[in-house]
């Protein structure tokens, strides 16, 4: 161990003045695009233009949690094919991703809301994902330290337990996917802003960054939270996206109490203990959008009250660090993956919202087969943009949700 | 231990005593003691081991910036035993031990560091595949501090308060008392918040003279007087600043003490001005074997002696970098400690007096040199001390090492209230520039280290403060500038930031075990910036909140790169700056829910309470939740619905019907007058996202109710929709103001006509009319026909405060007619069979007005530009494939197929939205939302249910309502 430590994504390349394919942004969504655009499709030469460092976004700010056990048909295929890949990814990547199968209790407090959980988990037996509907006392004996009595404000009526859902090291995975990305000759570009993007007869040209200008006949705007602002600002493109503050925070390390990622929509709040024994915990966004990253009093004293209730053991451990990241939301909480038609070579992935952790590697494998060919698949059809215009909802959230301004 | 006597400084009592227990042995210690001290009293020297190689760990600073010294105390895991007080009966346990803390079965993982390079676990445990599971249980195990039992049921009272100041000081030392005075003295309310048990900092465990004749810690004693009788000036104690956010607030927890009413209190403090006064740590000395037991910085060494009467060794060794370390030998020396030798890294600027000082007490002081190895194997018995560029050695035999850089200002208020912090090169400090608005700073922080330049430094910050908080300060304020600047400014920094070491057990982070090597290996295999490196070696990620290594390891970073100027920028700093527990955020934790005027009439009478929202709501009133009495009741005679949560608005105004227009599908200029109007709001997606009713009870001023859910959105979702027009409208949300009694079914009438002489026969009131009249001629109710349950029934609005009055005169009056209650879900039930859609139960975010069967409401004439969602409503009216909302019945009736159950065919083509047997058709019945292929009449649906092992249930698509589909039952 004497020996110099290899550097993990290789040596730093120069800026090259041209590349077939350029994606903006250093994150999960990015690097996992680049990764595959070069280990399958034979585009190599490739450049992952990030402003700050890998994974500054919302890739090493989310709470790593993973299931597929979404609302949609169009959801859950996506979802439950990322979650069969990081066992993939991380023997592909030689890289530990610490996949924890611990499995999703996404609790109840209502006869209503145990209805409306029915219509998750027969969606996902459906589509052959294990996620069953539990009662109290089921969840009493998953998570042990979970408050089942009738007298707290929310009382649990129950859960939805979804087994094959678990937590993994954010960070491991964009480490993990920029070293498997520079293997197959990709060029990671830390520190590097995107300025503009060059357009000629309706065709992607160029990108200028500030170190100089790239020439290329694809981009793929991968930005997360500035995605919706580069694609205006650059490309004139609107995207209904909304962008508001995410915020979350983690306890001091403990030894292993909550074996199980719990969650609730009615206290907005979840908490899932990571491998370094830390309870990380958060929930809903920001009422109003904004693009801080700045936490608020209001928030963290919400999730204490909360834990207090459903988790009361809680209460004797310490909050330590808490931050915020952004959340790119369409109205629909689901996300825009479209392309190659407004301009061509323009492809976008955005409108992640809180939930780009969970399938970012699934994603960018199917991004990679529609930037190389041009064509959308199958998969990634309904996520396209028009269905704002065609005013066809996709049902991702069955509850109305405000965050725009017009509420 | 014997503890020293007669020291003034001291903040113990030793009169009075307190027992404890550590690991089972019953010790003692003294009030005033911290956990730490009385430990250390009892010769504990060991307090924990180390995370990943279990190395021996034991006091270093006393202000809790690394989890060594965290125990589980009381059952409560890592308890800061440095910070936290002594109380009688106390029971300590040791954390992260295998065996005890001087025999630690897994001590020999220090040996296999090098097994356990930077990042080592990314690298490791999956290969192949199938270890990795049993891998993660042994790494979930070895990691984390304490534990805490599943039942473990937190002790004591929480609170919370939330005061207001003009000026909130952080940092209750010198320069922080000096700023509270002096912005006192211009008259204005301000909050000193310290974290320490008493006012003084940096001063008050020291006997150096001021200047004046008098003790630092005598004059921090009288200056700490004059705070605490200043009227205007509110001191917080024991109070920790735990965040800075927008606007100058500033949370902050509080300890109780003996005859306090809380073990802690949360503090969110509105001040217009806050003066950051929070002082310095010291900057850890990088060497080898830095953390070993009996290590300590001056601070440490010198707080344990005069504040808890702790000589703290008997042969010591300093090595620092800065002249409180000078002081301290000096000091530590005249209380009876051998100093064997004094080593400052500095070549030049000490203070001749100091220096004048070891000499005098025959010191042997070393100029340039620094520790490079601490030896022992569990506590310190020896070191190494070594010219800055390692070539000369030497050995010293020594119980005590202490060690230090220099100084570390304390900028997380700073950082938290977004000041951009900058490498300081004379001080080596990381520190803004350039102030956020209306933050001031003050004191040591600023690299001062003379007692009057700290103070002046402080009464300045106050006086800028007051000119913040609009004070014409001019005079004074150029007096104060006038008065810093003629005393000694800023010290110069130690600039050194590792003794010449190989690092392999040179320990940047101690609560994650992080050694400069692993930052090495880290920034050899591309982690450049600080932030990578802090999350790829986890340094700073502790429970420390990087008090240990948020210094040293930016500058390292620098001097890797070879960058003199220390672009490398320290970590983010987060808020809570110190651990705070859960129960003390959550404070008192008042569930804040609303009740209906009649909530406890209802629970005495059986009503099963729900929380619905902001709700509590009576669900059921048997224990029969099919709720099969209070149907059949309500469809035989008559029963009696709380309806209470209905929002409920008046809006009234020249422009009161073009706001109507605007937010309504329907056409709103054509409600007649004594009528109700059935109407619904949109969405601009054309999604339907309300539902209620609208009266016009005179010209230009219109009652109307939403749905219980959309109450609180209604007001701001009008607003919203006319903020450009200037229309002249007002708007009262009426929903507590009024209660409503939904007094349904066939007897109805009969029991309406006994309480009041108001005519209500259909003739004169019929079906959706609309009537005011009194009750028992004292109570006025506004009275609408509706059908909801799809009973004759009457809803009765009326002024909260006679809501109980009338609910006893109706179920008075009703008896002789069978008059019963009735819940919510008999509510669901009884309209479910009427296919009177709930928002939320038969609508979703997705689906428009047509498709859940209502867009005969919208009224295509109305302008577009006038109707939210008319765009879409046109759009999407004969779009293809969208949902449809249907009614269904069972080829099985035996079986009800549960609410949520999926309609399928090789795919999922929509849901069950709500199916319940029916008592009324003797058959269940249901409504789904399907692909509009499937919404013919005659339609065969295959339900799939969650658990159904692929057994389909089969429905049929059939006409709605189910239930008297003439509506005779309401116009009767």
């Amino acid at each position: 161990m004497l020996r110099k430590s290899k550097r993990l994504w290789g040596d730093q390349a120069a800026l090259k003045s041209s590349y077939d394919a350029v994606i903006i942004g250093g994150g999960l969504h990015g690097l996992a695009a680049a990764y595959f655009l070069a280990r399958d499709h034979g585009i190599k030469n490739v450049a992952v233009i990030e402003k700050r460092f890998l994974g500054f976004g919302g890739s090493g700010r989310n709470t790593a949690i993973v299931r597929a056990n979404q609302r949609t048909q169009q959801n859950v295929p996506l979802y439950k094919e990322a979650l069969e890949l990081w066992p993939i990814l991380t023997k592909e990547l030689d890289y530990n991703l610490m996949f924890f199968n611990c499995g999703n209790l996404n609790l109840m407090h209502s006869e209503a809301a145990m209805n409306t959980a029915r219509m998750n988990v027969a969606t996902a037996q459906f589509h052959g994902v294990e996620s069953h509907l539990i009662d109290a006392k089921q969840c009493k004996e998953l998570v042990p330290a979970l408050n089942i009595s009738k007298d707290i404000t929310y009382p649990i009526f129950g859960a939805m337990y979804h087994p094959p859902g678990g937590i993994l090291r954010h960070d491991a995975i964009v480490w993990g996917l920029a070293k498997g990305a520079a293997k197959h000759g990709v060029h990671l570009h830390q520190q590097t802003e995107v300025t503009g993007i060059g357009v000629e007869n309706g065709k992607i040209v160029s990108v200028e960054t500030d170190k100089g200008r790239i020439k290329t006949p694809r981009v793929l705007n991968a930005a997360g939270g500035y995605s919706a602002a580069l694609s205006y600002q650059m490309l004139g493109i609107k995207l209904p996206i909304s962008v508001l503050t995410i915020q979350a925070m983690v306890t001091q390390p403990l030894k292993p109490i909550l074996d199980h990622v719990v969650s609730s929509g009615t206290y907005h709040a979840y908490a899932n203990q990571t491998l370094k024994g830390e309870i990380a915990t958060g929930a809903h966004m920001d009422a109003w959008p904004n693009y801080t990253t700045q936490t608020t009093a209001y928030y963290i004293k919400h999730q204490a009250e909360a834990l207090s209730e459903m988790l009361p053991c809680l209460r004797g451990v310490k909050f330590m660090r808490h931050w915020g990241g952004l959340a790119d939301m369409t109205p629909d909480m689901a996300p825009i993956m479209d392309g190659n038609n407004l301009i061509e070579g323009y492809y976008m992935d955005c409108g992640w919202g809180y939930f780009g952790f969970k399938s970012c590697a699934a994603t960018g494998k199917y991004m990679a087969q529609f930037i190389s060919s041009g064509n959308c698949p199958e998969m990634l059809k309904p996520f396209n943009l028009s269905r704002f215009e065609q005013n066809r909802l996709m049902g991702e959230t069955a509850a109305l949700v405000n965050y725009t301004p017009d509420n | 231990m014997k503890r020293l006597e007669n020291l003034p400084t001291l903040r113990i009592h030793p009169e009075k005593t307190l027992r404890f227990e550590y690991r089972k042995k019953k010790l003692k210690g003294l009030s005033g003691d911290t956990l730490a001290s009385a430990l250390y009293a009892n010769g504990i020297r060991i307090f924990s081991r180390s995370l990943k190689y279990h190395r021996p760990r034991g006091l270093y600073s006393l202000d809790g910036e690394s989890s060594n010294t965290c125990m589980q105390v009381n059952g409560i895991p890592n308890v800061c035993t440095e910070t936290t007080l002594l109380a009688d009966g106390m029971q300590l346990e040791p954390q992260n031990i295998s065996g005890s803390p001087e025999w630690d079965m897994k001590g020999f993982m220090d040996n296999l560091d090098w097994a356990m390079p930077a990042g080592f676990y990314y690298r490791s445990m999956h290969k192949p595949a199938r270890i990795w599971p049993i891998a993660l249980k042994q790494v979930r195990k070895a990691a984390g501090l304490g534990k805490i039992s599943p039942d473990f049921q937190m002790p004591g009272r929480y609170d919370e308060i939330y005061p207001t100041a003009d000026v909130c000081v952080i940092g209750g030392g010198p320069a922080g008392m000096s700023a509270a005075l002096a912005a006192a003295e211009q008259g204005l309310r301000v909050i000193l918040l310290e974290i320490r048990p008493w006012l003084g900092g940096f001063f008050d465990y020291r006997t150096a003279d001021n200047g004046n004749g008098t003790s630092l810690a005598q004059s921090a004693r009288q200056m700490a007087q004059q705070v605490e009788q200043n009227a205007s000036v509110r001191v917080f104690t024991h109070t920790t600043v735990v965040g800075v956010y927008n606007n100058n607030l500033v949370t902050a927890f509080q300890k109780g003490r003996d005859g306090d009413s809380f073990e802690e209190r949360y503090l969110e403090i509105r001040a217009t001005s806050v003066v950051v006064a929070s002082g310095c740590i010291e900057r850890p000395l990088l060497f080898d074997n830095n953390e070993r037991p009996g290590v300590m910085q001056i601070g440490c060494a010198q707080r344990l002696a005069h504040t808890y009467g702790l000589l703290p060794g008997k042969q010591a060794v300093f090595s620092i970098g800065h002249d409180l370390g000078l002081e301290a030998a000096v000091d530590l020396s005249d209380l009876g400690l051998a100093v064997a030798c004094v080593a400052d890294i500095r070549e030049d600027g000490q203070d001749p007096v100091l220096l004048a000082a070891l000499k005098e007490r025959d010191i042997p002081f070393l100029r340039g040199w620094v520790a490079t190895r601490a030896q022992g194997s569990k506590t310190l018995n020896k070191v190494t001390l070594a010219t800055k560029t390692g070539t000369l050695t030497k050995e010293f035999a020594c119980d005590l090492l202490v060690a230090s850089a220099g100084m570390t200002p304390l900028t997380g208020p700073l950082s938290l209230a977004q000041a951009k912090l900058a490498y300081e090169p004379y001080t080596g400090f990381f520190i803004p520039k350039q102030l956020p608005d209306k933050v001031q700073v003050a004191g040591r922080m600023l690299g001062l280290n003379s007692p009057a330049s700290i103070e002046a430094s402080g009464q300045l910050a106050g006086v800028i403060a007051a000119a913040d908080c609009g004070k014409s300060v001019e005079g004074r304020l150029q007096e104060a500038r006038a008065q810093l600047n003629q005393l000694p400014g800023p010290d110069q920094g130690c600039k050194l930031v590792t003794a010449p070491v190989q690092g392999r057990k040179t320990f940047i982070c101690f609560d994650e075990d992080t050694t400069i090597k692993n930052v090495k290996q880290a920034l050899e295999m591309g982690f450049d910036a600080t932030e990578l490196i802090k999350r790829f070696t986890a340094a700073g990620t502790g429970p420390g909140q990087a008090g240990i290594p948020g210094h040293n390891l930016p500058l390292f970073v620098a001097q890797y790169h070879g960058d003199t100027q220390a672009t490398a920028m320290p970590t983010t700093m987060r808020a809570p700056l110190v651990g705070t527990f859960i129960a003390t955020y959550a404070g008192s934790n008042h569930d804040m829910c609303k009740r209906t005027p009649v909530h406890e009439s209802q629970k005495n009478a059986g009503g099963i309470i729900r929380r619905i929202g902001v709700w509590e709501r009576a669900r059921y009133f048997s224990e029969d939740l099919s709720c099969r009495e209070e149907i059949e009741n309500v469809r035989q005679n008559v029963g009696l619905l709380d309806a209470s949560t209905l929002g409920k608005f008046r809006l009234w105004g020249p422009d009161a019907l073009k706001a109507l227009q605007r937010v309504y599908v329907s056409d709103m200029s054509k409600i007649a007058d004594g009528k109700v109007r059935y109407s619904a709001m949109c969405n601009d997606d054309g999604c339907i996202i309300d539902d209620g009713v609208v009266v016009k009870k005179a010209e230009n001023d219109y009652y109307f109710t939403t749905s219980t859910a959309r109450a609180g959105a209604t007001v701001e979702w009008l607003r919203y929709h006319t903020r450009y027009d200037g229309w002249r409208f007002h708007m009262v949300n009426l929903t507590d103001a009024f209660g409503v009694i939904n007094m349904a079914g066939p007897n109805a009438r009969k029991v309406l006509g006994k309480v009041t002489d108001a005519d209500v026969s259909d003739a004169a009131f019929p079906y959706a009319g609309y009537r005011e009249f009194m009750i028992q001629d004292t109570i006025p109710v506004r009275s609408m026909r509706l059908g909801f349950v799809g009973e004759l029934s009457f809803e009765l609005h009326v002024p909260s405060s006679y809501m109980q009055t009338l609910w006893d005169i109706l179920l008075d009056a009703g008896k002789a007619f069978g008059i019963r209650h009735f819940g919510l879900e008999a509510q669901n039930v009884l309209r479910m069979e009427k296919a009177h859609l709930i928002i939320g139960s038969e609508s979703e975010q997705r689906t428009t007005l047509h498709d859940v069967g209502l867009g005969f409401l919208w009224d295509r004439n109305k302008s577009d530009a006038k109707t939210v969602g008319a765009v879409a409503l046109k759009q999407t009216e004969n779009q293809e494939d969208r949902l449809k909302l249907v009614g269904f019945k069972m080829e099985d009736p035996s079986r009800t197929p549960k609410d949520g159950s999926l309609i399928v065919d090789s795919r999922i083509r929509g849901h069950v939205c709500i199916a319940r047997h029916s008592f009324t058709l003797k058959e269940p019945v249901g409504l789904a939302l399907v692909d509009a292929p499937l919404a013919a009449e005659g339609t065969r649906l295959q339900i799939y249910e969650d658990e159904c092992n692929g057994q389909h249930l089969h429905a049929t698509v059939v006409p709605t309502p189910f239930y008297d589909p003439e509506g005779k039952q309401l116009k009767m």
